[in-house]
C-alpha cells in the first residue's frame, strides 16, 4: 500500500510545528469521518479503541481533501512555513 | 502530443478509442506533456532574466490591505511585508489567500476532484516501443470506468523518461464511496490495459493535487481594487470528456494578468475599475469562452453512469459483437439495443442522451 511507503516516494522536510491542527473533540462525534478513507497520504486514522482521532502531519501531500471534506469545523488547516513540506521532485 | 486514447474499462475487458494525427506532429504542436520540474526551472530562468525578483521558499500568509484597496502580501519571514500596487493571486485550488481576503467563498466538494499521480520510470526507447511512438512524440491515455463506480477516471501520460498515471476522483463522490484513493489506484494499476503498459517500471514518486471541476458557474470574482486572481485559484478548469484543460487556462489568464497590470501601471490606476479590462479580456480569449462553451458539460459530467453503467455496456455490446460461439448472430443495432436494455432503465437512457447531446452539440 502506498501510504506505508510514502517517505521513500516523496520528499519532505518537516516542520517541527504542524500546519494542520485537528480538535479531536469535534472528530469523536463526526458521522462520516471522511478523512480517515480519503486522504491520499493515510494521514488520519480513527482509533476505535480509545474512539480518538489520531492523526499524523508528517506525510502530508498538502492537497487539502481533509480541509474541503470537514464539514464538521475540526480542522485548522495552513500552507507549512516556508522551506518546509512536501517537496516533488520530480512531479 | 501526437496520440490521444480514451479506453471504456469494465472488469475483464476494455474498449479503446484511438486517435493519432501527424497533424500534431509538426508546429505548431497542439499539445504537450511537461516535465514539471524541468519545464518550472525553465520559466523561472525565463522570469528572472526578464527582471523578475523570485522569492522562494516563502509562504504569504494573507494579502495586505490598506482600507480601500490590496496593497500586496504579508509573507511569513523576518514579519516581512511586500507592498504593492496590485497582486495577482494565484495560489492554486484551495486559494487560502483569496478566502481570507473574502475574495471567494470556501470550495465545495461537489466543485472539485482529487487527483492522485504515480510516476513511474521507464527508457525512452521503451516508451516509444510500448505506445507506438518515435523521437519525442508524446501520447496520452484516459480511462474510464476503472474507478468502481466513482466519477472519474485514470490516465497514463507519456514524458521522456517516465509515465505519469493516476486517478482524478470527484471529491463528492469520493467521500460516498468509502474507499481510499490509494487503494483505488492500485486496482487500476493492477488492471490487466495499465498493468501491460507498466510492466518492468519502477515507482518513483507519488503525488496528490486538487483540480477545480466547479465549471464555469464557480468561477469566483476574478478582480477587485489592486487585486486579480488567476489560474487555480480562479477556477479555470474544465473538461468535457474528451479535452481535459487546467494548465493552458492557467498560463493563459496569467499571460492576461500581466497585460492588465502594464495598463494599469500605464494609468497609474489600479482599481477594481480599472482592473475589471482583465475579466474582459479573457471573456474574449479562449479561457472564459471555452469554459462558457461547456458549462453544462460540467453538469453532465456529474452523471454517476457515465463512469460505471456505460462503460461496461460498451464492453458487453463489444463482446458480443465479436464472441464466436458457433450460435448464429444477432444483428449489431440488435445487440446493442438489446445490452442497453438489459443495463439501465430507458427512461435514464433517453435522458442522458438527450443531457450529454445538449452539453456537446
Amino acid at each position: 500500500m502506498i501510504p506505508d511507503h510514502i517517505f521513500e516516494l516523496a520528499s519532505y522536510r518537516i516542520d517541527q510545528e504542524p500546519h494542520i491542527t485537528v480538535n479531536r473533540e469535534i472528530c469523536r462525534p463526526c458521522p462520516h469521518k471522511a478523512c480517515t478513507f480519503t486522504c491520499p497520504a493515510g494521514c488520519y486514522q480513527w482509533n476505535e479503541r480509545s474512539a480518538r482521532m489520531d492523526f499524523a502531519y508528517e506525510a502530508c501531500l498538502e492537497c487539502g481533501t481533509c480541509l474541503v471534506l470537514c464539514d464538521q469545523g475540526a480542522l485548522k488547516w495552513n500552507y507549512p512555513r516556508g522551506g518546509f513540506g512536501v517537496r516533488f521532485r520530480l512531479t | 502530443v501526437v496520440k490521444r486514447t480514451l479506453s471504456l474499462l469494465s472488469e475483464a475487458s476494455a474498449a479503446s478509442f484511438v486517435f493519432e494525427s501527424k497533424n500534431f506532429d509538426k508546429p505548431p504542436y497542439s499539445g504537450y506533456t511537461i516535465y514539471r520540474p524541468v519545464f518550472d526551472r525553465w520559466y523561472a530562468q525565463k522570469a528572472r532574466e526578464a527582471g523578475v525578483t523570485l522569492l522562494a521558499g516563502c509562504l504569504v500568509e494573507e494579502l495586505l490591505s490598506d482600507g480601500n484597496s490590496f496593497a500586496g502580501v504579508k509573507i511569513g519571514r523576518d514579519k516581512g511585508e511586500i507592498r504593492a500596487p496590485v497582486t495577482i493571486v494565484c495560489d492554486g485550488v484551495l486559494s487560502l489567500l483569496a478566502q481570507k481576503a473574502g475574495l471567494r467563498k470556501s470550495p465545495e466538494p461537489g466543485a472539485l476532484a482529487l487527483g492522485i499521480k504515480a510516476l513511474f520510470r521507464l527508457n525512452e526507447e521503451e516508451i516509444n516501443e510500448r505506445f507506438g511512438l518515435v523521437r519525442n512524440q508524446g501520447c496520452s491515455q484516459e480511462f474510464i470506468g476503472c474507478t468502481k463506480g466513482i466519477r472519474g477516471g485514470g490516465f497514463i501520460y507519456t514524458q521522456t523518461r517516465t509515465l505519469s498515471t493516476g486517478l482524478v476522483l470527484h471529491l463528492e463522490s469520493l467521500k460516498k464511496s468509502g474507499i481510499a484513493p490509494y487503494d483505488l489506484l492500485q486496482y487500476f494499476l493492477d488492471l490487466d490495459p495499465v498493468r501491460k503498459l507498466l510492466k518492468g517500471t519502477r515507482l518513483v514518486e507519488y503525488s496528490a493535487h486538487m483540480i477545480p471541476e466547479g465549471g464555469y458557474r464557480h468561477i469566483p470574482r476574478l478582480f477587485g481594487d489592486g487585486v486579480l486572481l488567476a489560474g487555480d485559484a480562479a477556477g479555470l478548469c474544465y473538461t468535457n470528456g474528451l479535452n481535459l484543460e487546467g494548465m493552458n487556462l492557467a498560463v493563459a489568464s496569467g499571460f492576461h494578468a500581466a497585460e492588465t497590470v502594464l495598463d494599469a501601471f500605464q494609468k497609474s490606476d489600479f482599481s477594481a475599475k480599472q482592473l475589471a479590462q482583465y475579466q474582459s479580456r479573457l471573456k474574449e480569449s479562449f479561457v472564459l469562452r471555452d469554459m462558457k462553451t461547456y458549462e453544462k458539460a460540467m453538469d453532465f459530467m456529474r452523471t454517476d453512469r457515465l463512469f460505471s453503467i456505460y462503460p461496461a455496456l460498451v464492453s458487453t455490446i463489444m463482446e458480443r459483437i465479436f464472441q464466436a460461439d458457433g450460435k448464429p448472430r444477432k444483428k449489431i443495432g440488435r445487440i446493442g439495443w438489446d445490452a442497453a436494455k438489459e443495463a439501465l432503465p430507458l427512461s435514464d437512457l433517453v435522458g442522458d442522451l438527450l443531457k450529454g447531446g445538449r452539453s456537446l452539440l
